[in-house]
């Protein structure tokens, strides 16, 4: 049996259909039961101007990470196509149109700086599709019919996936682009006879099954509404604003309400008015509108009232980078705000995390009272993974706020104090359980009170409510461990994936490394994580910021200083990258 | 000034000659190098070996492309020369690209010559000039045993003498077609038929084939003048003739191949042709000769490129060295074989 580790790109201009392609790839081979990770990306300009890529990566075993050198680029506009070269495997493959309608200069040609190992397929795509189907636009469909055949990928696959994603446009279209991807596949399959291979056939994908195919952000759409979301406010922001399209597509067919507010503030300011009122509430936002939250923020955290924050982190500070990714805004998640305010933050390291995780935050704030921030980011927003189908037990779905007991009825605390800082909350109507609620500093019956003891008091309730959580909050994982290691490294988000496929291959060729994966961000395992620093004579964390975030905020738990690779390029970390940083710490440790 | 562009149409003997030359010469000109095939250069000598199993295919190969890369040379493989404006200095590719040259080398080789008369019969017929071509042999050995050669030139009988090794039963046709680019006479006829018989061959001596019938996927018969044969495959080995058809109607002059002076210069300024696709001008015999093998290759390679950073070096060779092959003018680097 053969392992299957392959990256396909498609690149073109907007308009050439170049995501649709993309899409039908990961689908056909998720359909293949191949595991598939992709990502699209897109100009920072307004879309449907520029270049648009599209990578994805095909594995028989679980692919954790994107793919960093494409074995086949499907190119609908060479021009634009030139800008892939770098990120090319030697032999790549390239298919291209060999039958343009106007004549090409060197200068804009793609075949013109490919490297000479790239093994090219020209397949006239636009006169193809005219014949086929009688227009051109079916010509990217043409191309996967090209790449289907070289590759030796079934067809049937990708038919019926091209069924499916047209379908709901009527017979017709469906018929026209099955006729152009034919037209694509049967001209390669006779043109290329002698250069045909089967790189998908003979292998048995071990993915599991069934699976489906999702982004981070219709992962977390799909999770709030699973756990019952009533009411979302929000303002669009990229990379957030697909949670509340998704959610503005499906949450009312559920009888929830999707709002879209005047800006960030209000948004939060209703989040936390719904749940106050008892409603499962959400906003999701970037950088820039969580910076706008802070305060607000805050008051969920002095009055103890939950909400449910989904900050898609994107490069910054300020507008920063909109469409591109970093993890920059883990310090302004965990300490963002005045006073001493602490919250839950939890951040996700898959599409599959993305809903379990915003599963559980509703019943982290309901239960701890106070908001939960989940730190997503524009590579994990936006890449689709087809993940095994989530689904929330009638457990996961609980409502799990503590209500004051009948006891108290009439003498009801809201801030109760209690050892584990959580006290009952009721829900404003309930007789007999009348409270006031403010952001300003107040006693256990909610009454303003500034005097030393009740601030002090008041504030350990609140952290200790905090440590309390850490009962419900995932433990640190140890991914490919053992005792002691040369290498340890740490992460968090969407470079986790990276990490485990580095430290993967390095313990193929022998080495001592191991990962070990931090999803509560605050409050923090500590005790797991320092035991981990203290196994590993090297301790490496890389992230996707400048200032090293995590490192800042665990770097004190071992006496030794933690190694930090830090990257603001604003695309996905590449396990490349780690794995030669890691191999220049075992040759300093080996001297 | 922009840097000077320079192109080299080939990827064989006298292309890379050609472009090595240019660099070492102290050319900073840009490179580009095209050749139709979608392979890198290859030892073609090596094909029999190749189809016989003896070598691998990684062995045919003769420069990595990280030499391209360091000499900083844009080899494009895969990409076919469809014509040339030489007004403009534009070449056109078959995928619609147009490229600008400042210098252009034109080294396109040969290819099989399949005599007119056999030319009904192309598509039955095997020949062997590249890996590709020896991967259609290694796939169709796979289903037949006997083997019918029409022509003898020099593959042909190493060719022979790999499908004896891997036990195949040859029949070979030896008549006035054959040992291009040796002139055929009685006596090369007769010391090579009775070579071939003495490993087994059985030489079938006629004038002409009337008709070759393709009784299914694996059996041809094939009916001669004096006897019918039947076979699983036919080779055709006629020797090469020039690759410049696609040059036809550009206005260079072509007889056989691209007619050049003795410094290899087409009639278009910075525009040389050497290697198999070329005609020599010789001063001394007044008359073009056709050159074939490696060394001459290359050497012509070599002698184009400086003449394109401005010399004026002769391609000079022996007139005793020069054959007439049937009012063809010929000179051959590739004797050791027979
Ligand atoms: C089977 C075999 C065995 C041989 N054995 C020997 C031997 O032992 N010794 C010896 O000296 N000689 C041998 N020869 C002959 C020798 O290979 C040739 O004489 C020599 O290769 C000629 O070199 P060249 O550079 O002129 O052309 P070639 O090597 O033929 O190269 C031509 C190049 O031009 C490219 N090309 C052609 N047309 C176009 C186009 N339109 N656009 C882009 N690219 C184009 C081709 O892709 C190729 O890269 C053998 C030949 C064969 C076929």
């Amino acid at each position: 049996m053969t392992e299957v580790d392959f990256t396909v790109e498609v690149c073109g201009m907007a308009g050439d259909g170049t995501i649709a392609v993309g899409g039908l790839i990961n689908e056909a081979m998720s359909l293949g039961a191949f595991s598939v990770l992709g990502f699209d990306s897109y100009p920072a300009e307004i879309r449907g101007f520029g270049r648009c890529v599209t990578n994805s990566r095909i594995g028989s075993s679980e692919i954790v990470a994107l793919g960093e050198q494409a074995h086949a680029l499907i190119s609908l506009n060479d021009e634009q196509s030139r800008s892939r070269v770098p990120f090319l495997a030697e032999d790549c493959m390239v298919f291209f149109d060999s039958a343009p309608p106007t004549k090409v200069t060197e200068d804009k040609s793609l075949l013109s700086v490919l490297p000479p190992g790239a093994q090219i397929f020209g397949i006239p795509f636009g006169n193809l599709a005219v014949s086929a189907a009688g227009s051109a636009r079916g010509r990217n469909l043409t191309a996967l019919g090209g790449f289907a055949a070289v590759c030796g990928i079934s067809p049937d696959l990708f038919r019926e996936v091209i069924g499916k994603k047209f379908g709901s446009k009527g017979d017709h279209i469906v018929s026209v682009n099955l006729k152009s991807f034919d037209a694509g596949y049967e001209y390669s399959k006779s043109v290329f006879a002698n250069r045909l291979g089967n790189i998908f056939s003979d292998v048995e994908s071990n993915a599991a099954s069934p699976r489906v195919m999702l982004s981070g952000n219709q992962a977390i759409g799909m999770a709030a509404i699973d756990a019952g979301l009533k009411l979302y406010f929000g303002y669009p922001i990229t990379p957030a604003t697909p949670i509340m399209e998704y959610l503005a597509k499906y949450l009312p067919k559920q009888g929830g309400r999707v709002v879209q507010m005047e800006d960030e503030i209000s948004s939060i300011a209703a989040v936390l008015g719904g749940f106050y009122a008892g409603a499962r509430a959400m906003t999701a936002t970037s950088g820039p509108g969580f910076a706008l939250m802070t305060e607000l923020i805050t008051h969920g955290v002095m009055a103890e009232i939950p909400a449910v924050i989904i900050d898609a982190q994107r490069g910054g500070p300020s507008t920063g980078l909109p469409t591109k990714t970093e993890q920059s805004d883990l310090h302004a998640a965990v300490f963002g705000g005045p006073g001493d305010s602490a919250r839950i933050v939890i951040a996700p390291t898959n599409v599959s995390e993305c809903y379990y995780f915003v599963l559980k935050s509703f019943q982290l704030a309901e239960k701890y009272q106070t908001p939960v921030i989940i730190l997503t980011d524009f590579f994990l927003d936006n890449r689709v993974e087809n993940v095994v189908a989530p689904k929330a037990s009638e457990e996961q779905k609980a409502c799990s706020n503590v209500f004051p007991e009948e006891s108290s009825k009439d003498n009801y605390q809201r801030y109760h104090y209690s050892s584990s800082g959580i006290s009952p909350r009721a829900i404003p109507g309930m007789e007999g359980f009348n409270f006031t609620a403010t952001g300003l500093e107040h006693t256990e019956k909610g009454i303003p009170d500034y005097s030393p003891e009740t601030h002090s008091r008041m504030t350990e309730k609140r952290h200790q409510k905090l440590f309390s959580a850490l009962v419900d909050l995932k433990e640190p994982e140890e991914f490919l461990s053992g005792d002691s290691l040369d290498v340890g490294v740490i992460g968090w988000g969407s470079t986790f994936g990276s990490i485990v496929e580095a430290v993967q291959r390095l313990r193929k060729s022998g080495f001592s490394v191991g990962a070990l994966k931090i999803s509560s961000i605050f409050p923090l395992h500590s005790e797991i994580i320092r035991k981990f620093m203290a196994k590993s004579t090297v301790v490496l964390i890389p992230e996707l910021n400048y200032e090293g975030q995590l490192a800042n905020l665990i770097g004190h738990l071992d006496s030794k200083p933690v190694e930090r690779l830090n990257l603001v390029t604003g695309t996905p970390m590449p396990t490349s990258v780690i794995q030669e940083r890691i191999y220049q710490l075992m040759e300093v440790l080996a001297q | 000034m922009s840097r000077q562009s320079f192109v080299i149409i080939g990827n064989g003997p006298a292309a890379n000659q050609a472009a090595e030359s240019l660099r070492s010469q102290g050319s900073e000109a840009k490179i580009t190098m095209l050749s139709k095939d979608s392979f890198r250069g290859y030892l073609p000598h090596l094909l029999p070996d190749f189809i016989s199993g003896s070598i691998g295919e990684e062995s045919l190969y003769f420069r990595p492309h990280a030499y391209y890369k360091e000499k900083n040379i844009f080899l494009r493989l895969g990409q076919k020369a469809v014509g040339i404006d030489f007004s403009k200095r534009r070449i056109f590719l078959e995928h619609r690209e147009v490229i600008s040259f400042d210098g252009l080398i034109i080294a396109t080789g040969g290819k099989p010559r399949i005599p007119e008369y056999y030319q009904l019969f192309e598509d039955l017929m095997l020949t062997l000039k590249t890996p590709q071509d020896a991967k259609l042999w290694i796939s169709k050995l796979k289903s037949v045993d006997s083997i019918l050669m029409l022509g003898g030139d020099l593959t042909s009988l190493s060719l022979t003498r790999a499908l004896l090794k891997m036990g195949k039963t040859i029949q070979f046709i030896i008549n006035e077609d054959s040992f291009w680019p040796i002139p055929y006479s009685e006596e090369i006829y007769k010391a090579v038929a009775q070579r071939l018989e003495s490993k087994g061959v059985q030489v079938v001596h006629c004038n002409k084939i009337r008709r070759v019938t393709q009784i299914d996927e694996n059996l041809i018969e094939v009916d001669t003048d004096t006897c019918s044969v039947r076979t699983g495959a036919i080779g055709a080995f006629f020797g090469l003739v020039p690759d410049v058809r696609f040059l036809v109607r550009s206005g260079l002059d072509i007889d056989r191949g691209i007619l050049v002076d003795e410094f290899l210069k087409t009639r278009f300024e910075d525009v040389f042709a050497v290697g198999d696709c070329a005609q020599v001008y010789h001063p001394a015999l007044r008359n073009y000769w056709v050159s074939i093998g490696y060394q001459n290759a290359a050497t012509l390679g070599k002698i184009a490129a400086s003449n394109l950073l401005g010399s004026d070096l002769e391609a000079l060779v022996a007139p005793e060295s020069i054959l007439d092959v049937g009012g063809v003018k010929v000179n051959t680097s590739w004797w050791t074989e027979f």
